[in-house]
C-alpha cells in the first residue's frame, strides 16, 4: 500500500516537473527582443545605464502579453518614479512638469540606449538644456563659455535653475517677480560668497558682502526685491561677462545705459557710482576710504568726549546729592517759598512747537531709517513690516525729512533775524558783535570756555560748580550740532533722494560717500540724542526722570536763580524779570507734556538698547 | 477647504451631502484676487473637482486646443476649445443644469474664465472654473491622462529682437500665429498667418514644409507643443517666439 502511494507521488512529481520545465521553456521562448529586435533594444539597451534591468522593470502595465504580441495592447506609459522616487518628487513641481508636461524621456533622449555621460556633468547639462533653450548669451559667453572650456566652478544651467526641480518662475511672463528675484539672487550669492571658489577664479570674494552694504543690497535683504537692483539687473541673466569685455553690461562704455534702465534721465557721470565697493580699500577707493575714516573718527571723538563728560558729571551730581542727603544739608535760597515757585518763561510757544515737531520728525527718521542700516536684524524686518513695507518706510522717512528741513530753514531765518533784526540798517554794525556774542546768542564765546574748564575742575572736586547764563555750552553744542548735522545728513539725504538729478551736480561716487555720511551721521545723531542729550536734560539726578520745560515753556524762579545766576542777575538788572513771569502751567499741559515727553524718552532709550544689542550680539 | 472635502469623502455616496456641497460651493470659492478672472467667476480647487466628479454628474472641460487636450488632460475631461464653446457646448450638453467645470493649461491662462463667460451667456447655470488650471491640478498631486501624446522634440526659442532682425533682413519666413482669431485681429506681426491652435491639426496642409517656421502664441506657454506637433508632422525648421506676443508687446512698450 505504502509502495503504491510512493509510486503515485513520484509519477505526479515527474508530471509536475515535466510541465514546469515545459512552461519555463515556453516563457523563455518569448523574449521581448524577439520582436523588438533592432540594435537599439539589443546591444544598445544591454550596454545602457538600465542594461542590468529587464524590459518589464519599466514596462509593467500589461494586461495580456498575448494581446500585446498581436498588437492589440500597448503598454502604458512608464513611471520612472518607481525607482527614481526622490527625483520624481522634485520633478513634479518643476516648470517642465507643471507647464509643459514633459516626461523624463523628453530630456533623457532615447532612454533605451542611455549611457553615462563621458564629459563632465556640467558640460552635459549645458549641452542638453541648450538643445531647446538656445540662449546664445549663456552658451557662448560668461558662465556657459567657462563651463564648456572645462571650468568646474562655473555655473551650469542647473546650478541656477535647478536640475529636476526647475522653478516655475518664468521670466518672460513678468509674473512671480518677487519669488524669481529672491531665488536667483540667492543662487548668485551662494557661489559668489564662497571665498575659496572666488579666489580660485580670480573674482572678488567680497562682492556679495559689499553689495549687501549698499542701498540696493539692504532693501533687497529686507525682502523688497522688486524695488531695487539685484544681481541680474546689472549683470544680466545670462550674458554675464567680466568688466573688461566690451560686450559686458558693466563695461565702462555700457554702464550709463545699464544704470539708465532703472535710473532714467541720468548724466553719464552717474555711472561712476560704485555698485559694491570696499570702503576699506584705500588703493581702489581712496575717496570712500577717507570718507569712512573721517566719519568713524568723528563718531569716535564725539562719543569719547561727551560720554566721558556725561559720566563725570553724573558721578559728581550723584555723589553730591548723596552727601547732602547723608548730612541732611538743605539748599539755601534768597526767596520765600511762594517767590521761589513763581514760573519764569524760558521758551516761547513757537520754540515749544518747533521742538515737538523736531521730536516727531527725528523719531520718524530714526524709526524708518535705522531698519535699513541694520537690515539683517530681526527687529529691522519687524519694524518695516509694521510700517507696511520698505516703500512706505521710505515715504514716511521723506515726509519726516521734509518736516526737519522746514524746521531747519525756519531756524536759519530766525538766526538771521537775530543777527540782523528790524532796524538793523539804522543802527548799522554797532550792536552786531555784542548781539551775536552776547548772553542771548547761541554762538560760543570765551565765557563758555571758562565755564567748561570750571565744570571739569568741579567734576574732580577742584572747584565750585560754575553758574550759567541763558545758554550753557552743551546747549549751544546741541543747537550748533544740528547745523553740521543738517549739512551732512540733510545734504547726503537729498542727494540720495534724487540720485539722477544729483548726477548733474557731481559724479556717481559721491552717492557712495553720501551713503556713508548719511548712515554714520544718523548713528551719531541718534546715539547722541538718546544718550548725551537725554542725560544732560532729563536723566541727570537733579532732573530725573524728566524735565518738561521744553513743553511747558517755564521753570521756577529758584531754578533760574540757582542754576543760571548771571542770567537772573542780568534779567533783574535790565528790568526784564517781571515781564517773564507767567502763570503755573495748566494741568492739561502738564499731563500732555509728561505723556509726550515720557513716550519720547522711553522710545529713545529702548532704541539705544536695541542698537547696543545689535552692536554686540546681532 | 481641504478638510471639508475630506469630510465629504468619508461619507462617500451621500447624494444629500453632495447637494449641500453644491450649495456651499459659492462660499468655498476662493476669495484670492486672480488677475485673469472674469467678473463673477466662481473658482474651485482640485480637491473639490475630484469630489464633484466622484459624487455627481459633472462635465470637466479642457478649454485648450484639441492637440493639447489629447496630449494631457484631467482624466475623463471633454476637449472643447474656448473658440468652439458656442458651437459645441450646447450640442454636447443640452441640459442647462449640467455642472460644468472649465480649466485651462496654467495659472496664467484666461481661457477657462472666458469659457465661463460664454457658457453663462449660453444659459448654463452651474459653472465653475478650476483655479490655476492644470498647474494647480498637478500641484495637488493628481495625475493627468494622455490620449495621444505629441512627441517632444528640441525646439529653439528666439527673442523678439531677433525676429525683428530676421524680418528686416526679409528672410524667407513663415510666421505662424497660433492665437485665437480675436487676438490675431487685435495685433499681429506683418505677414503672419493665423492658424489658431485648435485648428492646427485640421489646417496643417497650409503650412509650407520647406521654409523656416516661427510659431507665435499668447505668452510662450503653448508654442512649444505646437512646434513639436509641426516637427512630428514633417516640418523640420521650426522655432518659437520666447515669451509669445505678450512679451513682445511688453518689451516694445518699455522701449
Amino acid at each position: 500500500m505504502i509502495k503504491k502511494h510512493l509510486a503515485m507521488t513520484l509519477i505526479l512529481f515527474l508530471v509536475f516537473v515535466f510541465f514546469s520545465f515545459d512552461a519555463y521553456a515556453a516563457r523563455l521562448n518569448i523574449q521581448c527582443s524577439d520582436c523588438h529586435n533592432s540594435e537599439k533594444f539589443k546591444a544598445g539597451f544591454k550596454h545602457s545605464v538600465h542594461g542590468n534591468t529587464g524590459c518589464t522593470s519599466c514596462h509593467t502595465s500589461f494586461d495580456s502579453l498575448d494581446k500585446h504580441i498581436i498588437l492589440r495592447e500597448k503598454p502604458k506609459l512608464i513611471s520612472c518614479g518607481t525607482c527614481h522616487s526622490e527625483i520624481e518628487k522634485q520633478y513634479r513641481n518643476s516648470f517642465h512638469s507643471l507647464y509643459e508636461d514633459f516626461k523624463c524621456y523628453d530630456c533623457h533622449y532615447d532612454i533605451h540606449t542611455l549611457k553615462p555621460e563621458k564629459e563632465s556633468f556640467k558640460v552635459a547639462v549645458t549641452k542638453n538644456c541648450t538643445k531647446c533653450h538656445t540662449n546664445d548669451e549663456y552658451a557662448l559667453s560668461g558662465h556657459g563659455a567657462a563651463v564648456m572650456k572645462g571650468n568646474k566652478d562655473s555655473a551650469t544651467c542647473s546650478d541656477c535653475h535647478g536640475l529636476h526641480d526647475t522653478k516655475a518662475y518664468h521670466t518672460s511672463g513678468e509674473v512671480y517677480l518677487l519669488e524669481a528675484r529672491e531665488f536667483y539672487n540667492k543662487t548668485c550669492k551662494a557661489c559668489h560668497s564662497n571665498r575659496e571658489m572666488m579666489e580660485r577664479n580670480n573674482i572678488n570674494p567680497d562682492a556679495v558682502k559689499q553689495y549687501e552694504e549698499t542701498y540696493h543690497g539692504k532693501v533687497f535683504d529686507l525682502g523688497y526685491a522688486t524695488s531695487v537692483a539685484g544681481c541680474a539687473d546689472c549683470h544680466t541673466n545670462h550674458n554675464i561677462l567680466p568688466k573688461s569685455n566690451p560686450a559686458s553690461t558693466i563695461h565702462p562704455k555700457n554702464l550709463t545705459q545699464n544704470c539708465g534702465k532703472c535710473h532714467s534721465g541720468i548724466h553719464p557721470r552717474f555711472a561712476e557710482y560704485k555698485a559694491h565697493p570696499n570702503y576699506r580699500d584705500k588703493e581702489r577707493y581712496p575717496q570712500l576710504y577717507v570718507s569712512f575714516l573721517l566719519m568713524a573718527g568723528l563718531l569716535l571723538v564725539t562719543f569719547v568726549f561727551f560720554w566721558t563728560h556725561t559720566l563725570l558729571w553724573w558721578r559728581k551730581v550723584y555723589w553730591e546729592k548723596h552727601h547732602m542727603e547723608e548730612l541732611g544739608v538743605k539748599l539755601e535760597s534768597p526767596f520765600t517759598h511762594k517767590e521761589g515757585i513763581q514760573r519764569i518763561k524760558r521758551f516761547s510757544v513757537t520754540d515749544r512747537i518747533m521742538h515737538v515737531l523736531l521730536i516727531i520728525s527725528f523719531f520718524g527718521l530714526v524709526i524708518t531709517g535705522f531698519p535699513l542700516k541694520y537690515h539683517s536684524t530681526p527687529w529691522a524686518r519687524t519694524i518695516i513690516r509694521v510700517l507696511g513695507g520698505a516703500h512706505n518706510a521710505g515715504l514716511y522717512h521723506r515726509i519726516a525729512a521734509l518736516i526737519l528741513i522746514g524746521l531747519f530753514l525756519y531756524t536759519l531765518w530766525r538766526s538771521f533775524r537775530f543777527a540782523f533784526p528790524k532796524g538793523f540798517r539804522k543802527e548799522g554794525w554797532k550792536g552786531f558783535f555784542a548781539r551775536i556774542f552776547g548772553p542771548d546768542s547761541l554762538l560760543p564765546n570765551a565765557q563758555d570756555w571758562r565755564q567748561f574748564k570750571a565744570m571739569v575742575k568741579w567734576f574732580f572736586g577742584k572747584g565750585k560748580p560754575p553758574t550759567f547764563g541763558r545758554w550753557t555750552y552743551w546747549e549751544k553744542f546741541d543747537f550748533l550740532a544740528v547745523f553740521w548735522g543738517m549739512i551732512a545728513i540733510g545734504g547726503s539725504g537729498v542727494t540720495l533722494w534724487a540720485p539722477e538729478l544729483a548726477s548733474y551736480v557731481y559724479p556717481g561716487w559721491v552717492l557712495n560717500i553720501a551713503s556713508i555720511v548719511h548712515s554714520e551721521e544718523a548713528l551719531l545723531a541718534a546715539l547722541f540724542i538718546f544718550t548725551v542729550h537725554f542725560f544732560n536734560t532729563h536723566l541727570i539726578p537733579s532732573k530725573f526722570p524728566m524735565d518738561t520745560i521744553i513743553f511747558t515753556g517755564s521753570y521756577k524762579l529758584e531754578e533760574l536763580w540757582r542754576f543760571r545766576t548771571p542770567e537772573y542777575e542780568r534779567l533783574v538788572k535790565e528790568g526784564k524779570l517781571e515781564s517773564l513771569k507767567v502763570k503755573h502751567p495748566s494741568i492739561t499741559l502738564k499731563i500732555i507734556s509728561s505723556m509726550f515727553g515720557h513716550a519720547s524718552l522711553w522710545i529713545g532709550l529702548l532704541f539705544t538698547l536695541i542698537l547696543l544689542w545689535t552692536f554686540f550680539f546681532a | 477647504m481641504g478638510f471639508v472635502v475630506h469630510a465629504f469623502q468619508r461619507t462617500k455616496g451621500s447624494k444629500a451631502m453632495a447637494v449641500v456641497m453644491l450649495c456651499i460651493l459659492p462660499f468655498l470659492c476662493s476669495c484670492k484676487a486672480a488677475p485673469l478672472q472674469e467678473k463673477g467667476q466662481k473658482n474651485i480647487n482640485p480637491q473639490t473637482v475630484v469630489f464633484l466628479m466622484k459624487e455627481m454628474s459633472t462635465a470637466v472641460i479642457d478649454t485648450m486646443s484639441y492637440l493639447e487636450c489629447m496630449d494631457h488632460r484631467i482624466p475623463g475631461s471633454h476637449c472643447i476649445a474656448l473658440e468652439e464653446i458656442d458651437k459645441k457646448l450646447p450640442s454636447a450638453f443640452p441640459n442647462k443644469n449640467t455642472l460644468l467645470i472649465f480649466y485651462c493649461e496654467s495659472d496664467r491662462c484666461p481661457r477657462a474664465g472666458r469659457a465661463f463667460e460664454k457658457a453663462k451667456q449660453l444659459g448654463y447655470e452651474n459653472i465653475y472654473v478650476l483655479e490655476d488650471g492644470l498647474v494647480a491640478w498637478k500641484r495637488a498631486g493628481y495625475e493627468v491622462e494622455t490620449i495621444q501624446r505629441v512627441r517632444r522634440s528640441p525646439v529653439i526659442s528666439i527673442k523678439s529682437s531677433k525676429i525683428e532682425v530676421l524680418l528686416k533682413e526679409k528672410k524667407d519666413l513663415f510666421i505662424l500665429d497660433i492665437r485665437s482669431e480675436d487676438a490675431f485681429e487685435a495685433n499681429h506681426l506683418d505677414g503672419a498667418k493665423n492658424i489658431p491652435f485648435y485648428m492646427l491639426h485640421k489646417r496643417l496642409a497650409e503650412i509650407p514644409k520647406n521654409v523656416p517656421v516661427i510659431v507665435i502664441d499668447e505668452n510662450g506657454k503653448r508654442s512649444f507643443l505646437a512646434c513639436c506637433y509641426l516637427i512630428n508632422s514633417g516640418i523640420k525648421d521650426v522655432t518659437r517666439l520666447f515669451g509669445g506676443m505678450e512679451t513682445m508687446v511688453h518689451q516694445k512698450r518699455n522701449k
